[in-house]
């Protein structure tokens, strides 16, 4: 009886080599889905961030310094511990880096008399220093605190744990002592868990949400929890160059960016349990889609045709999302409104 | 003198004009407001009669003609002596507040907070609106601390003094746990500040006040965009079926049915949505998105257009 129940989900297993017996304790998200389970952890999203004591990039860069608006930065590792010190002409002092943000790139939330703050300065892994962190540039510090870093609200504080973490939230409040570090597979696949701890438990387990069945508007939604939505910079109004790091805001105002087609939805180009691909030739294939003879049309009110490019049929990327530096800062963003680019043009949006 | 002169030449403005000032000033308000009549007969076009006219009405207690004669005032576009002006606005405040005109009011109200003016009939008008009472002041004296708490509240809330709202808010949920408007009010301050015990607020509100349709329609909205759609949707179409009218209630309807995967259906009420309240950026926002969804490409693109036009020319974070 339990088999019978069970059968969609064994049938997997067998296929596998994998007893279809329930076995308590012994299920995995890998054990069905192997090729995303040895993936995904090592990618940027894996990752997420670096708790003290494994520090991998303040551990490779013992010691940081930058001079900036009258203070001095100094980051160093001592041990298993990084220290965060800030000093000027009437004094210093040193907090204890616990939660180092990102992978190559790092900023750091540290922790100040019960508060939580965003270090105002960050590694870059593209000068391998320190620098302003991004959109803190133009704060003019007071004082020693002030110069340490930006009080974040709380539900900011949420934000940056949710989107670097896994279990650090539990009813829209922080539980650090659960946190686990980079974004689980429950983390997107709502209910992961739960079907895990049916197989285990024999009883029949609910699937998680195909997120391969969204459209490209849903899924620009669903990755723009982290990534932000178009809704959101709108809203912000974080209008002009600014806005070149928030990928569904540029791509949702492309003309080829059609809601209901899954050609120009996130995962037709990115592979969320990889690391993105730098290069422009191996995503030459998803512009052909729709912009070579004899390719599908996209079906949809007003949508005008795709036309094919009298230049060139390959590294498209390279002319038509350009490379572009943040304003605020050292690192370079492919940019995701997929245009014809003039010399001279302004930034759209 | 005048009084004398208007009855020799009854089409002389200027008579009727400054007998109507004398009155007013003496607080006789239903002669100034026969004067202010007289004065607008002859100089229909002059937006300080209208003014005049309007805050003689709200003296003697004529307030839908109050509202009428200052929005007439306001809408000449010709702006009156600064001072006149504030007094014109402040009342303009308080009858829309009694006409229902909720957000309008609040947003009149809060620039004489902004300037530090700290006066009885401001903290009864700001609670009043606070507590979606269509009243003015004057109608209730049988509320009254009720109505000043909820004022002083809203008054530190607008002025940024959190401790002082929390307080304040503190006594007002201690003192009136069964008032309607009570919850709902702290709940749209817990937005800012503390979003997860927003839920929890608006649901008190519901349980002693079933009949606020804004309370469903904000939480619908809570549900809809932490991803509940399952919870959201009957409460967003309940308040749909109540209010019609209500711009919130669209919007949580179609943001509930977006988030359901029902674009299409989502559509009819976002477009209600905005033209409820052409004004609001999320509703915009919210039927750029729909439309895109549903894979109406054209309109998608217009109303993102046009969500980023109101955007860059509107205050707002960023």
């Amino acid at each position: 009886m339990v088999r019978a129940n069970l059968a969609a989900g064994y049938l997997a297993l067998a296929a596998i080599g994998f007893s279809a017996e329930p076995v308590a304790g012994k299920f995995t998200c890998g054990t069905c889905h192997r090729a995303e389970a040895q993936t995904q952890p090592k990618t940027a999203m894996g990752i997420g961030m670096e708790l003290a004591p494994h520090q991998t990039v303040l551990q490779a860069h013992p010691k940081l310094t930058l001079e900036r608006k009258g203070y001095t930065y100094t980051i160093e590792r001592n041990g298993d511990q990084s220290t965060y010190t800030i000093s000027d002409a009437t004094g210093k002092f040193t907090l204890p880096i616990r939660y180092a943000f990102g992978v190559r790139t790092q900023t750091f939330v540290l922790e100040y008399q019960g508060r939580f703050y965003e270090s105002m300065v960050s590694y870059y892994a593209n000068t391998g220093g320190l620098g302003a962190t991004v959109g803190d540039g133009k704060i003019e510090p007071h004082n020693l605190v002030e110069a340490m870093g930006r009080e974040t609200p709380d539900t900011e504080i949420n934000a940056c744990f949710g989107c670097h973490s896994s279990d650090a939230l539990t009813n829209g409040k922080l539980t650090l002592d659960s946190i686990q570090p980079g974004l689980s597979c429950e983390h997107c696949h709502a209910g992961a868990k739960a079907h895990m701890e049916g197989l285990e438990a024999g009883k029949p387990a609910p699937l998680p949400k195909k997120l391969d069945r969204l459209n490209a508007e849903q899924m620009s939604q669903f990755c723009g929890q982290c990534h932000r939505t178009w809704d959101d910079i709108v809203k912000l109004r974080q209008f002009g160059e600014v806005n070149i790091r928030f990928q569904p805001y540029r791509l949702a105002n492309s003309r080829c960016f059609v809601g209901d087609d899954p050609r120009i939805r996130c995962t037709a180009c990115h592979n969320p349990h990889a690391d993105p691909v730098r290069e422009s030739a191996p995503y030459d294939h998803n512009c052909l889609a729709c912009h070579s003879q004899g390719a599908p049309p996209v079906a949809g009110e007003g949508v005008p045709p795709a036309k094919t490019c009298p230049v060139a049929q390959e590294k498209c990327s390279s002319c038509h999302m350009p490379k572009m530096k943040l304003p605020a800062g050292p690192m370079m963003f492919s940019d995701h409104q997929i245009r014809i680019v003039h010399p001279g043009d302004p930034y759209p949006n | 003198m005048y009084r004398q002169g208007v009855k020799a030449k009854p089409d002389w403005p200027e008579g009727w004009w400054f007998l109507g000032l004398l009155y007013y000033e003496s607080h006789s308000f239903n002669e100034g407001r026969q004067a202010f009549t007289e004065f607008t007969k002859l100089e229909e076009k002059a937006p300080a009669g209208w003014a005049y006219l309007g805050l003689c009405e709200f003296e003697a207690g004529e307030y839908e003609s109050a509202l009428t004669h200052l929005d007439r005032a306001i809408a000449s576009g010709a702006r009156p002596d600064p001072d006149v002006e504030q007094v014109l606005r402040f009342h303009h405040a308080l009858l829309l507040t009694r006409g229902g005109f909720f957000d309008q009011a609040r947003q009149e109200l809060q620039p004489f907070v902004q300037r530090g003016i700290r006066d009885p009939v401001l903290i009864a008008g700001l609670g009043l609106n606070a507590l979606e009472m269509r009243l003015v002041p004057q109608e209730a004296a049988a509320q009254r601390s009720l109505v000043e708490g909820a004022g002083q509240t809203v008054y530190s809330w607008i002025a940024g003094d959190s401790s002082q709202a929390e307080a304040g808010f503190r006594s007002l949920l201690a003192a009136f746990p069964s008032t309607p408007g009570i919850h709902y009010l702290y709940a749209t301050y817990l937005l800012a500040v503390r979003p997860e015990a927003m839920n929890g607020e608006l649901q008190r509100e519901l349980e002693v006040n079933p009949a606020n349709t804004r309370a469903r329609a904000a939480l619908a909205l809570r549900l809809a965009r932490a991803g509940d759609a399952a919870a959201a949707l009957p409460l967003a179409r309940k308040a749909v079926e109540e209010r019609p009218d209500l711009a919130a209630a669209q919007y949580a309807y179609g943001v509930a049915l977006t988030e359901a995967g029902t674009s299409h259906d989502a559509i009819e009420h976002l477009e209600a949505a905005v033209r409820l309240d052409p004004a609001n950026l999320a509703h915009h926002t919210a039927l750029a998105t729909a439309y895109s969804e549903a894979g109406w490409y054209e309109r998608a693109r217009l109303e993102r257009a046009e969500s980023i036009r109101m955007a860059r020319e509107s205050r707002g974070p960023g």
